[in-house]
């Protein structure tokens, strides 16, 4: 089967990967706080697409769970918590830029006692 | 017959030794006193209950106490045997060793720790109890160790004295390499014999080489426990202990055990007639060399120790030639006097304020009545002059010696017939010579320290010791007199009451006859006549030198014999060649062991190593952990997709 034509799965993991390691990366190598919580949301999206593509595909034709919308109630609930944790993390960047009068995570090394 | 009081004699000096040990720092000295003399009392008591009761009937009393061990076919028995031979040695240790304490009583009465004193004197009474009556040998290996502990104990007793201390761990460390020995002759009786019992392995007939290499094994024990050459060095310096304990143990019982290990297992010991041979050698050439050594010491105890190795020589001759109860009588009849010689040691020790050189002594007649008579009847009956008990003990090995025929032992060997028939009046030869010299010591130590005049310092007086202190000296100086009842010839004695107090007659049928046969029948006179002129012989060259002259004489005998006195004075250089053979290889090899083994390899690899190399790998860990949230994102990412890696591209 031709990769590009097959309405499958596939093309939504591949872009649910690459979002993720897009945002894996942002976490890992950008410095602004700011960017890391964004690239945070752009992981957790990645996640969602996840969760989507199964839905919209099962590997388990006839699930107990139901067709299609497990997946979708997940995505909800990760859309719900990803909006607390972006309140959460803005606001111990406010605290930390109050004190810090920066947003550089680099400085933020005070974890290892 | 079986009877169940026997462990009473090891048991009661035991239990005086733990209440001293224990309690007795906070009981009334005169209550410890009470306790440890009382033991040892009670003990003798019971000894001479069970000797009484022997007769013709009764040979023995025996009793297991308890099982002890068994492993495999190895069982061991707490057992004491009590017979003739063991249940007179009994009676001399406890009895001898009752004297002792009582002669403590005043000698070490103002010494802080006597308590522990008298302790490990008690420890040591019941440690040679279970050593002479244990009924198997490893039993007898107990006591053998106990008395060692005790001995080295009381070695250094005094141990802030680093030299007092050094001597005590000598005579450990010597003791221990005969008891290698000793060992390794038990397991060769187990494993041939299959049996570690005296009334068993006295009743196997072994081969010849078996009987060799086990009685070999036990005779190096036997040097190393009762002080023979190559094994003789500690005796000399146990001198360091307190003086009744160089009496008890350095002189009456301990180191005799040697002789009584051998006597024990006689039946053993005539079936390896060439271990016979190696025995009576030893035991002439340690009379010999010690007996030389002897006449060049000032020191009034080393020339008593000296003496003792030459006597136990004598010992080990008569037990060597295959009259064991030559060796055992001479046994017994020295515990007498040289116990008393030891304590009259201690007493003039005790009147000088501690002085133990002769050159420092002389003239203490007058000062000292009591011990000088004592010492002179010791002296009289070491020396073998007529009448006192050493005199007729001493000759009847020489006798023996002369006329044995333990070493003319025949289809022994493989290429025939061996008679050793030189051996026997060689060590005659030998030990008439000792004897000479036996007597010229001796009656030098007497002139130099009684006769003549006080030599030692202005603000040192002189005095007789208390009554509690010269009333043992007068009993074992009247042992040592009566003791000759022991040791008259039996032939002497024939059908008069005095026959069964004759220890010849007294032990027929406890020891083993040897191979070659009983000496025949010889008249005991022309030896007494020739033993008289050898002593007396030592008398007067003795009386020419030291009670004419003084120290004169002793310098003109240096003068004459330059070279002699002055390596017989450095006793031979023998320490110093082990010093130089033994000691210092051993030592050079114990030190690179510990450099390469316990330095290198234990503390360096093991005891400092692992720690460095945990320290090293938390070293590099700590580095991981430096507070930067993405650097541990980024690891926890990239081990994230490592595990995804293995299990779902590999492992799929």
């Amino acid at each position: 089967m031709d990769f590009f034509h097959a309405h499958q799965a596939q093309h939504y993991l591949v872009l649910a990967a690459l979002l993720f390691a897009l945002g894996a990366a942002g976490v890992v190598l950008r410095r602004n706080a700011i960017i890391v919580l964004m690239s945070i949301e752009l992981m957790l999206n990645a996640v969602n697409l996840t969760f989507l593509a199964f839905s919209r595909f099962p590997l388990v034709p006839n699930s107990p769970m139901g067709t299609f919308l497990s997946g979708h109630a997940a995505v909800f609930f990760v859309i719900a918590t990803a909006a607390a944790e972006a309140a959460v993390g803005l606001a111990i960047v406010l605290a930390v830029f109050r004190t810090r009068i920066s947003v550089n995570v680099d400085e933020f090394d005070t974890l290892k006692l | 017959m079986e009877v169940s009081w026997l462990h009473l004699l090891p048991l009661l000096p035991l239990l005086g030794a733990v209440t001293c040990g224990l309690v007795g720092k906070w009981l009334p000295k005169g209550w410890l006193y009470a306790v440890a003399l009382l033991a040892v009392l009670l003990s003798f008591m019971v000894g001479l209950r069970a000797f009484f009761g022997l007769d013709e009937t009764t040979q023995l009393f025996h009793q297991t106490a308890f099982h002890w061990f068994s492993a495999g076919s190895l069982r061991v028995d707490m057992g004491f045997t009590f017979d003739r031979l063991s249940g007179a040695l009994t009676l001399v240790v406890t009895g001898v060793g009752f004297l002792i304490h009582v002669y403590s009583v005043g000698y070490i009465d103002e010494d802080p720790a006597y308590w522990r004193y008298f302790a490990y004197l008690n420890l040591f009474i019941a440690a040679m109890l279970t050593l002479i009556l244990g009924d198997n040998l490893v039993a007898m290996f107990v006591g053998w160790e106990g008395v060692g502990l005790c001995s080295y104990l009381l070695i250094g007793f005094w141990f802030t004295d680093e030299q007092k201390a050094y001597a005590g761990r000598k005579a450990f460390v010597v003791n221990r390499i005969g008891d290698a020995g000793f060992l390794i002759g038990i397991f060769i009786l187990f494993t041939q014999i299959g049996s570690v019992a005296f009334s068993q392995i006295n009743a196997t007939v072994v081969p010849l080489s078996v009987a060799s290499l086990a009685t070999l094994c036990l005779f190096i024990g036997a040097t190393g426990k009762s002080a023979q050459i190559p094994l003789y060095i500690w005796l000399p310096d146990a001198m360091a202990g307190p003086t009744p304990v160089s009496a008890l143990i350095h002189a009456a019982t301990m180191v005799t055990a040697g002789v009584y290990m051998v006597a024990r297992l006689s039946p053993l010991y005539v079936m390896a007639p060439g271990i016979l041979a190696v025995v009576a050698s030893v035991g002439a050439l340690t009379a010999l060399v010690s007996a030389l050594i002897a006449t060049s010491q000032n020191d009034i105890k080393k020339v008593l120790a000296y003496s003792t190795v030459s006597q136990l020589g004598y010992m080990f001759i008569g037990v060597g030639v295959g009259a064991f109860f030559a060796g055992t009588q001479h046994l017994i009849t020295h515990a007498f006097f040289k116990a008393c010689l030891f304590l009259c040691a201690g007493a003039v020790m005790h009147g000088l304020h501690g002085e133990q050189d002769m050159v420092r002594m002389g003239g203490l007649r007058k000062y000292m009545p009591s011990t000088r008579t004592t010492f002179l009847i010791a002296t009289v009956a070491i020396t073998g002059i007529l009448p006192f008990s050493g005199f007729f003990s001493k000759d009847e090995i020489l006798a023996q010696a002369l006329h044995t025929k333990a070493f003319s032992f025949l289809t022994l060997t493989p290429r025939g017939n061996v008679h050793l028939t030189w051996l026997g009046p060689l060590i005659y030869l030998i030990g008439s010579f000792s004897a000479f010299l036996t007597s010229f010591y001796m009656w030098r130590c007497y002139f130099l320290t009684f006769s003549g005049e006080y030599r030692g310092p202005e603000d040192v007086h002189p005095h007789e010791s208390p009554a509690v202190m010269t009333v043992p000296l007068w009993i074992l100086s009247g042992l040592a007199v009566i003791g000759l009842v022991l040791a008259l010839p039996p032939s002497w004695v024939h059908g008069s009451f005095l026959e069964r107090w004759s220890w010849e007659h007294f032990t027929e049928g406890v020891f083993a006859r040897p191979r070659g046969g009983a000496p025949e029948e010889f008249s005991a006179l022309p030896g007494f006549a020739i033993a008289l002129l050898v002593g007396w012989a030592g008398w007067a060259c003795s009386y020419a030198l030291f009670f004419k002259r003084g120290l004169a004489g002793d310098a003109l005998l240096s003068e004459k014999l330059r070279g002699v006195r002055v390596a017989l004075a450095n006793k031979l250089y023998v320490d110093e060649f082990y010093g130089r053979a033994v000691v210092r290889p051993l030592w050079a090899l114990a030190h690179g062991a510990w450099r390469v083994i316990d330095a290198t390899i234990i503390d360096g690899l093991f005891v400092n190593g692992i720690p460095a190399l945990v320290a090293w790998v938390g070293a590099m860990a700590r580095r991981f952990q430096n507070g930067d949230v993405q650097r541990y994102a980024a690891v926890t990412a990239l081990g994230v997709a490592a595990l995804l890696y293995v299990f779902l591209v590999r492992g799929g």
